[in-house]
């Protein structure tokens, strides 16, 4: 049996609060930090920390973007949702890799313009190289897939998009997204931390046996989502 | 797959002891165990200047990224990191392999009493994980415990009112 990797979300019954880690991935100028920027912009203030920016003076991300979020409110704890995004340039994946130590969702964001296909392609495949690493596989983390950039003239179709990277065996939903508009952002935030949540009491179902385990929630497909 | 690791009532009565007694030995204002993906498990202090999350994400980044510096000399990792400031510090040591300890501190106390405390403190943190993950508790909650809305909502920004 394979070693579940490091210790993911753990819950504190003094603070009652639960954490989960999501990161944002995909190569370099795809957007990443933009979805971050519009989602601390746009979320109420109450329900988020700062916006961390580890950045050069050129605006790229050097070590990671962090946003820590409140949200609901499950059987009394407080979920709290730490946003992260990775560095995309190929040089910094020493700092990809721990960026996803304790990872429990993923984004993968890819950039839809013709010309950034294989980027976005490498890119992923670094991400279930770095998980790898970890003992980690994309089979067991939630993840959606979000195709950033649909409102430039020379991107690629969705069915391309689909066929070059949401071709493993679990399909899983894909968004259509302008993250500088904030076009389909949060439908992609959402998303993830919906299947991350029903993933952990799946989980916690799996624990009292098979036929309960059975009944739980099964995780949704492929769904794209046009605007 | 497990259910998600818990700190129960007690765990968490036991670390803050732990943790209280540092800080008083110590004279530091605030300590925060982590893992090294940057999740708060414990701290204890004086929370109220500083925002804990952002600190510990940032300490995970820090303790992680200067790995690679000692592997150039020969080391696994540093066990301890120290960043001096003007008059906050802040001083970081390995308790285990999957968790890190932060201490802040001022010009009350010296970095050399923090480092002599945070070794033995550290130890004990560690015990008490380690019985933590035997001990097997689980939090658990159905599909049906979680809202169909949308977790997290768009809301415009208030408009502003002109002066």
């Amino acid at each position: 049996m394979r070693n579940p990797g490091p210790l993911m979300s753990i819950i504190n019954y003094a603070s009652r609060e639960i954490q989960f880690k999501i990161v944002y991935y995909g190569p370099a100028l795809c957007g990443k930090t933009t979805n971050l920027g519009y989602i601390h912009q746009r979320i109420s203030p109450q329900n988020r920390g700062d916006l961390v920016s580890l950045a050069t003076a050129a605006d790229r991300t050097l070590f990671f973007d962090f946003l820590p979020l409140n949200a609901v409110v499950i059987k009394g704890f407080v979920t709290k949702f730490q946003l992260y995004t990775v560095p995309g340039q190929v040089i910094y994946n020493a700092t990809r890799q721990l960026v996803l130590r304790s990872v429990d969702g993923i984004v993968f964001v890819a950039d839809s313009q013709w010309e950034k296909m294989e980027e976005n392609v490498e890119s992923f495949k670094n991400l279930e190289d770095n998980l790898a690493k970890q003992n980690m596989s994309l089979d067991d983390i939630p993840y959606v897939l979000q195709y950033n950039k649909r409102d430039l003239p020379n991107i690629g179709p969705v069915n391309y998009l689909e066929y070059v990277l949401n071709n493993r065996k679990k399909r899983v939903q894909s968004f259509e997204v302008v993250s500088s508009t904030g076009q389909n952002v949060f439908a992609t935030l959402n998303a993830v931390s919906q299947i991350l949540l029903h993933k952990f009491s799946k989980q916690s179902d799996s624990n009292r046996g098979p036929a309960a385990a059975a009944g739980a929630a099964t995780p949704r497909q492929t769904q794209g989502v046009v605007a | 797959m497990n259910a998600i690791p818990v700190l129960t009532i007690d765990d968490v009565a036991n670390l803050d002891g732990v943790l209280a007694d540092f800080l008083k030995k110590a004279e530091a204002e605030l300590t925060v165990v982590i893992d090294r993906g940057g999740n708060v498990i414990s701290q204890y202090g004086d929370m109220t200047v500083m925002d804990v999350t952002i600190i510990a994400a940032l300490a995970a980044g820090s303790f992680a990224a200067t790995r690679e510096l000692a592997r150039r000399i020969g080391e696994i990792e540093f066990n301890a990191l120290y960043h001096q400031g003007n008059g906050s510090h802040i001083f970081m040591n390995s308790v285990d392999e999957e968790t890190i300890m932060i201490t802040v501190f001022g010009p009350l106390t010296t970095v050399g009493l923090v480092r002599f405390y945070s070794t033995g403190t550290a130890q004990q943190v560690a015990l008490l994980l380690k019985a933590l993950q035997k001990a097997n508790h689980g939090y658990t909650f159905e599909a049906s415990d979680i809202s169909v809305a949308p977790i997290f909502t768009d809301s415009a920004p208030e408009p502003t009112t002109p002066s």
